[in-house]
């Protein structure tokens, strides 16, 4: 069953991947290789302390989108992204990780529905949030679609969950 | 003026982004996390440009946009909106509220760089701007010329200088070499079909990374109406085919801002030396002019007492060189400034044969002028003839 009327699967997994990949090229100057797509009823099994990004969308089609960044994962990001060294981000903190991890989940998902309103579903964004730890699973409620999306990206696994339903 | 750029922006890392793409601009960046903020900061500094994004917490975007349109100390201020929030609907209202541009998330620094300074003259900071580049440093100059013969003309005749020369003969390849290569000096051609050179010009111009940069054209020296379109258009300075290489070379110095003195002039212990080349042509003997009594007057400051005049690898003297020797012999007098001069055997014969010259006296080697100088303590060596 399509996750939406109007959007095939194919059309939301292009949707996703040209997000995800939009925001690894521009900010961090990397390719996002799609490694599998999957319709997921179940929790998602961390096996590693994470950070994760989540933006939500809200408008024709509403859902959140969370972004999975193993740890070490996620520091290579900022660092990258801020053109730091590795001390500098020790000294820097965690909220600076937080905040990168935050806006690249920021930056996709923006992207990701900047595509739906283009398709006649506009959508507004809210603010970011962050989430860390090793130990937990996001469930959607019984009324929302759930794929989940993997992307290899350099020697990282990224993983993308979108939740999502028709809005109001 | 230094320019002001506010970024609005509730993300750090967006805010750390933009001030790292503008370190090299001569730009302070101030920062808000909020539209609240972000009218405080743009009533109290009034910035040159605001970057504003929409989904912020407190006051969004969309919100301070129209709070400072409305405001008429603050509704001139250029905004760029720099979001996430993307879709033609989105970007069409807010365009309406009036803001300059409109960038979606994510984005190129060199993107984001391009659009401000479309808005503000951005200029980028000198590494050292208070130490002029020297004639003996590197620079890249590139030539965009479709005629191999010329190009080669151009590289053969500026290889004794330590200025790396590239070709191009057309204006897509220049547009590329200059996005990856920084580029000290341009040569267009302004004979390229379709009046290229005048496009080209154009997007150089346009363009941030060549925004300041020299653009010099070519045209042949009877083509008068090409001439004249090179200057309207705002060409830094023509240079006329057939080539004159030692007047290019002079105009690139000129154009570049190098300083070329230390062709001519150069200092030991306690003596200061003007060499001149072997051909003293007239763009030689005005550089010279142009240095010499800075360089004597900072000789005395150092206290240096003593001057040699270096004719070693000049072939001949005309008239010029001759000016610019008894200016520089009249120099040394005012300020008791002992001089000598060094040249070979058949120039000091044929300075005999003049009456501003005839009583030069010629030391063979650099020795034997310093020699004379430290044996005459107190006296001038070498006579002006007059």
């Amino acid at each position: 069953m399509p996750i939406a009327e109007n959007l095939p699967d194919l059309l939301l997994e292009e949707t996703v991947n040209r997000a995800v990949s939009d925001v690894f090229s521009t900010m961090l100057s990397t390719d996002a290789v799609p490694v599998s797509s999957i319709d997921l009823g179940k929790a998602l099994i961390l096996d590693a302390p994470h950070v994760v990004g989540t933006v939500g969308f809200i408008g024709e089609m509403k859902g959140l989108i969370y972004l999975y960044f193993r740890e070490d994962f996620a520091e290579k990001c900022a660092r990258d992204m801020l053109s730091m060294t590795t001390q500098e981000l020790i000294e820097a903190g965690e909220d600076v990780i937080n905040d990168a991890v935050g806006e690249i989940t920021n930056m996709t998902v923006g992207t990701f529905k900047n595509q739906l309103a283009d398709r006649g579903s506009p959508c507004r964004l809210t603010i970011p949030s962050i989430m860390r730890g090793s130990h937990f699973h996001v469930e959607p409620i019984r009324e929302a679609s759930r794929r989940v999306f993997r992307y290899k990206i350099q020697d990282h696994l990224l993983t993308v969950d979108l939740m999502m339903q028709p809005g109001e | 003026m230094r320019y002001k750029l506010l970024t609005v922006d509730d993300s750090k890392t967006v805010r750390i982004i933009v001030k790292k793409a503008f370190k090299l601009y001569d730009c302070e960046i101030l920062e808000a996390g909020n539209g609240v903020e972000g009218l405080a900061v743009a009533a109290k500094e009034k910035p040159s440009l605001i970057l504003l994004d929409i989904t912020m917490p407190v006051m969004d975007g969309v919100e301070m946009l129209t709070k400072l349109k409305s405001d008429p100390e603050l509704k001139g201020i250029p905004v760029i909106m720099l979001t996430a929030e993307g879709g033609r609907d989105n970007v069409l209202k807010i365009a309406k509220i009036g803001v300059r541009d409109y960038m979606v998330k994510p984005f190129k620094e060199d993107v984001l760089i391009q659009k401000v300074g479309r808005i503000i003259d951005l200029k980028p900071i000198s590494e050292s701007p208070t130490k002029a580049k020297s004639i003996f440093d590197a620079a890249n100059i590139l030539v965009v010329e479709d005629k191999p013969a010329i190009f080669r003309q151009i590289q053969t005749g500026l290889e004794h200088t330590p200025w790396k020369v590239h070709g191009v003969a057309t204006t897509g390849e220049a547009i590329d070499s200059c996005d990856q290569t920084p580029v000290d000096l341009i040569i267009i051609s302004l004979s390229l079909p379709e009046q290229a050179a005048f496009t080209l010009f154009r997007v150089l111009r346009s363009n941030l990374k060549t925004k300041y940069t020299p653009i010099f054209g070519l045209v042949v020296k009877t083509d008068t109406a090409m001439q004249s379109q090179g200057q309207q258009m705002g060409f830094t300075a023509l240079v006329t085919k057939p080539l004159d290489v030692p007047e290019l070379e002079s105009k690139i110095a000129r154009a570049m801002n190098l300083d070329t003195s230390e062709r001519y002039f150069r200092t030991t212990e306690n003596t200061l030396i003007m060499q001149l080349p072997k051909n003293c042509t007239s763009h030689v003997i005005n550089e010279a002019q142009t240095h010499l009594k800075g360089k004597i007057a900072n000789a005395i400051d150092a206290g240096i007492g003593q001057m040699i005049f270096d004719l070693n690898e000049v072939t001949r003297l005309d008239m010029a060189a001759i000016k610019l020797l008894i200016s520089a012999m009249q120099a040394c007098r005012e300020v008791t400034l002992r001089f000598a001069i060094l040249g070979s055997e058949s120039l000091a014969e044929e300075c005999q044969g003049y009456e501003d010259t005839h009583g030069w006296q010629f030391h063979e080697t650099m020795e034997a002028a310093e020699q004379a100088l430290s044996g005459a303590p107190g006296e001038l060596v070498g006579s002006a003839g007059s």
